[in-house]
């Protein structure tokens, strides 16, 4: 049976987010000649699975590589100056080097340095491993696929041990084991082997979650916030945590910081993303400074209402209107955040933090 | 001539710098935001009027597709 | 007498192509300046730069047809088309030719636009800010001091151009800024 046959039948999916099929990128690469890029970057915020990969199973990683491209070139991207970055170098591998910038790591950033440009993404118009594609400077893109490393290592072990192996991990509609990257407010933060199904409470047990850590993020920057009641109710699956907006995503958890007002975290998330702004695209560019500069009144209380409402309108307009999924994300976290802290918003609006009780609070 | 709404156009949202012109030769698909830059809303629009508009659009930022 | 005429039509046809260049150019550093019309002043712009350019092909057409037809000075098709090779003021029939033949280049490209890479289409269209005063130089010299309205009209036009370029490269745009502002960062 072909790989792409064999992944089919797996069920895997992409462990970098989008959660595409594999055999049918793999097929498709077959198809075209494409070569293969590796995305090692662990480019979400908390992230660490892709670096866990290259350390812990780097040569499966190559094999997996080496089946998906048939020996046609293979680049591991990893981040300037990270470890990743230099156990790849010394185990010889070709490297693409990122800057550290959010959205550098993204499918069509990583595509576009590859060929010479910025690692900033590119307009999608027909997918880039059937080689049609064309760069920003309009100059053809060769046939490329880009795939998340843990992604190759499960497809080296699914040509290894086979789909029944696969399938015997996770859920019917999210088979097969996953990883994922638990930090922040925890005693051992740590990359586990998960799978879909597990309860999300057994997953913080095992890091040892800080006993008054309120809020846990599940896909960091791009993902949603939860009550840590609500998220230990839940399973780590893409099925339970649809119901919040959110998705397995990425495979990074974040315990937030106690000890920090909540909103101040958000705050600081929101102007972090602002300025990883590719600047390529008017919504993104404008809109997430807007979007962090209204929170920013909420959490000082001033003129709440108006900023409130103007929040809203802000984030309904913004997801699919960027080159790439950066500001859907934002859009989905902020929006996120404003429902699940509403309540420590309006105390805020009123002047006092339930996080600093006796501060009047400024931000 | 009546509308003949058979197309879809996409814009390039890098290209797009925000002329506004495909908001006033297809207002019943697409509007501007506060920046100038277009919202779509769902649905074809008729394959005259799409044409003009990609055709006019300063940043050729519009394709058919 | 037809000489005559001719050569009045070509004089008249000249004139009008500088004032209508003029235009061109000043909508269209007007939809890529700063505080750009968004909408509906976008799009009557927009659509005048584009037909006052046709419109302006034309003129010249009849500027150059008339030109060569007069017998009164001596410029052959040729010399129409490939600048510096006419017998009656090289020099300066030269640059109406090279100005032309820009002209030619941009109307090209951008009624070939979905079809070239944009890039080409970009550099090609910078040519403009080459082709316009190489028109209005043409212009003065070849105006006779009998005929001094050609020389104000041409002065005017440069002048009027000239203002609007200059606003054109003074003023700051909120895309540009911000697309410029990003750039700063480490991208590679």
């Amino acid at each position: 049976m072909s790989l792409a046959n064999l992944l089919d039948e797996a069920g895997l999916t992409g462990r970098g987010g989008a959660a595409f099929a594999t055999g049918i990128k793999v097929r498709a690469a077959h198809e075209s000649g494409a070569t293969l890029i590796v995305n090692a970057c662990d480019g979400e915020v908390g992230a660490a699975k892709d670096g866990w990969v290259v350390a812990h199973h780097l040569p499966a990683l190559i094999e997996g590589a080496r089946l998906v491209t048939g020996g046609r070139p293979v680049r591991v991207a990893a981040k300037r100056g990270s470890r990743t970055l230099e156990l790849l170098t010394r185990a010889g591998v070709d490297v693409l080097a990122i800057p550290n910038r959010y959205v550098s790591s993204e499918e069509s950033a990583l595509i576009s340095l590859a060929q010479g440009g910025l690692a900033r993404p590119l307009t999608k118009t027909i997918p880039f491993v059937r080689g049609q594609g064309r760069d920003g400077n309009d100059r053809p893109i060769p046939a490329t696929v880009v795939l998340n490393a843990e992604t190759v290592w499960r497809v080296a072990q699914i040509a290894d041990r086979g789909p029944g192996w696969f399938r015997s991990q996770g859920t019917a509609t999210e088979p097969g084991p996953r990883l994922v990257a638990i930090g922040g407010a925890v005693a051992r933060p740590a990359v586990l082997e998960a799978a879909a199904g597990m309860p999300i409470r057994a997953l913080l047990d095992h890091v040892g979650v800080a006993t008054d850590a309120e809020y846990v993020g599940v896909g960091g920057l791009g993902g949603i916030l939860l009550p840590r009641d609500t998220a230990g109710e839940l399973l780590w699956s893409s099925t339970d945590l649809a119901r919040f907006g959110g998705s397995v995503g990425p495979g990074v958890v974040t315990v937030h910081d106690p000890s920090e007002c909540i909103v101040d975290t958000v705050d600081h998330l929101l102007t972090y993303a602002a300025g990883e702004s590719a600047g390529q695209c008017g919504p993104c560019m404008f809109g997430l400074p807007a979007i962090a500069t209204d929170w920013h009144a909420l959490a000082t209380g001033i003129e709440a209402s108006t900023a409130d409402s103007r929040l809203e309108r802000r984030l309904a307009e913004l997801p699919g209107r960027g080159a790439c999924r950066f500001p859907d994300g934002i859009a989905r976290f902020a929006s996120s955040a404003r429902t699940v802290l509403a309540d420590h918003l309006t105390a805020h609006a009123l002047g006092h933090c339930p996080t600093h009780p006796k501060e009047r609070h400024v931000a | 001539m009546s509308p003949d709404p058979s197309v879809d156009v996409r814009v390039d949202r890098i290209r797009c710098s925000g002329h506004g012109i495909c908001a006033q030769l297809l207002p019943e698909t697409i509007r501007l935001d506060e920046w100038g830059y277009p919202i779509q809303s769902a649905g074809r629009v008729d394959a005259r009027a799409a044409k003009r508009a990609v055709d006019f659009c300063p940043a050729r930022a519009l394709r058919l597709s | 007498m037809i000489n005559e005429l001719l050569w009045y039509l070509s004089r008249a046809t000249g004139i009008t192509s500088i004032a209508l260049l003029t235009a061109v150019l000043l909508l269209g550093v007007v939809t890529s300046g700063r505080r750009r019309p968004v909408g509906e002043r976008a799009t009557i712009l927009m659509g005048l730069h584009r037909w006052l350019s046709l419109g302006m092909v034309a003129f010249l057409g009849v500027h150059i047809t008339t030109a060569i037809a007069e017998t009164y000075v001596s410029i052959d098709w040729i010399s129409a088309l490939v600048p510096f090779t006419s017998a009656y003021s090289t020099a300066w029939v030269g640059l109406g030719t090279l100005a032309f033949d820009l002209v030619l280049a941009v109307v090209a490209t951008s009624l070939l636009r979905q079809r070239i890479p944009e890039r080409l289409w970009r550099r090609v269209h910078w040519g403009a800010y080459a082709m316009w005063p190489i028109a209005l130089v043409h212009g003065l010299m070849l105006a006779t001091s009998a005929e001094p309205i050609l020389t104000a009209i041409t002065i005017a036009c440069g002048a009027v151009g000239a203002a609007g370029i200059a606003w054109r490269l003074s003023t700051g745009h909120a895309d540009r800024d911000a697309r410029r502002g990003a750039l700063q960062g480490e991208w590679s």
